[in-house]
């Protein structure tokens, strides 16, 4: 017994399903009926993971794993940080001026 | 054989008695053996009653060793999520006194569930090492996401966030996640008996 797991704001899906020892992620995913459930699963190039870890589609399944469909980042990390590390300069700048 | 017991009832009788209970350590060794109970049953209740946060702010790693100190004498008031109700629960189950909770350990509060902001979400994954429960689902440089039904609302993902993007927001009303509120019970005792020292007075 394998999870499958995708998820989005606000909503978000644990799947259970039966695949024998050493089945591939991939085909786990595509078992478990999740497509059905969200639209817009591509799943031919979504990265898969375990727990957390990226693994390949093809990854063979242990009982108990739980695949999980990614989505992409929305932010540019890098931007993000840009914007925070701005965000706090000017803070520091306006006590600087109380 | 028989002839000789009759002889000596003595050893009937002793014989007898070693038989017996012979049969009856051989019967309790193996229902030792069958019937084995996995750890102490009294950490199973107490921990059914425990909500199962695994948020730490009773002092300890998770619910479970929580569970496993209040049967070894701890207090039973360290647990905010499962608030005056849980204290309640536990003082029944442990025939202890009902204490006020401990607010060394943080305030009752209503239940609540983590919520990723996902523009400011940079795929870190600090979030994902400090959930207990595995209710975010991401990985390094891909959008991280709160599975609402698995999370506790233990907020300790939150102060790992580099970029403050997750909200504590207040849990959305479900099938599973109604109850139906338990009338105050603060001054029971005091009305339910009918007494005439008011009128007297």
């Amino acid at each position: 017994m394998v999870e499958v797991a995708y998820a989005l704001p606000h909503k978000q899906a644990i799947l259970s399903v039966a695949v024998p020892e050493g089945t591939s992620a991939l085909e786990a995913a595509r078992r478990s009926g999740i497509l059905d459930k969200f639209e817009g699963i591509d799943l031919d190039n979504a990265k898969l993971g375990i727990f957390g870890k990226p693994v390949s589609p093809e990854q063979a399944l242990r009982e108990g794993d739980r695949v999980e469909i990614y989505r992409p980042l929305l932010a540019d990390p890098k931007e993000v940080r840009k914007a925070r590390a701005a965000r706090s300069r000017e803070r520091r700048a306006g006590k600087d001026e109380e | 054989m028989i002839e000789l017991l009759v002889q000596h009832p003595l050893l009937a009788a002793l014989l007898a008695l070693v038989g017996l209970g012979a049969v009856f350590g051989a019967l309790l060794g193996y229902a030792a053996v069958r019937f084995r109970t996995e750890g102490n049953p009294i950490v199973e209740q107490i921990n059914a009653i425990l909500p199962q946060t695994q948020c730490g702010q009773c002092g300890h790693p998770g619910c479970r060793p929580y569970a496993e100190a209040i049967a070894a004498g701890e207090d039973i008031n360290k647990c905010p999520p499962g608030g005056q109700a849980g204290i309640e629960a536990l003082a029944q189950l442990l025939d202890r006194e009902v204490v006020p909770l401990d607010d060394e350990h943080g305030e009752e509060k209503v239940p609540q569930v983590a919520f990723i902001r996902e523009d400011e979400c940079i795929g870190c994954t600090k979030c994902i090492q400090a959930c207990p429960v595995d209710a975010i689902l991401g990985a390094a440089k891909h959008m991280h996401t709160v599975i609402a039904s698995e999370c506790t609302g233990c907020d300790l993902c939150v102060e790992p966030c580099p970029v403050d993007c997750i909200d504590m927001i207040p849990q959305a009303q479900t099938l599973q996640t109604w109850h139906w509120e338990l009338p105050d019970t603060s001054n029971r005792g005091a009305d339910i008996i009918a007494t005439d020292a008011g009128e007297a007075a």
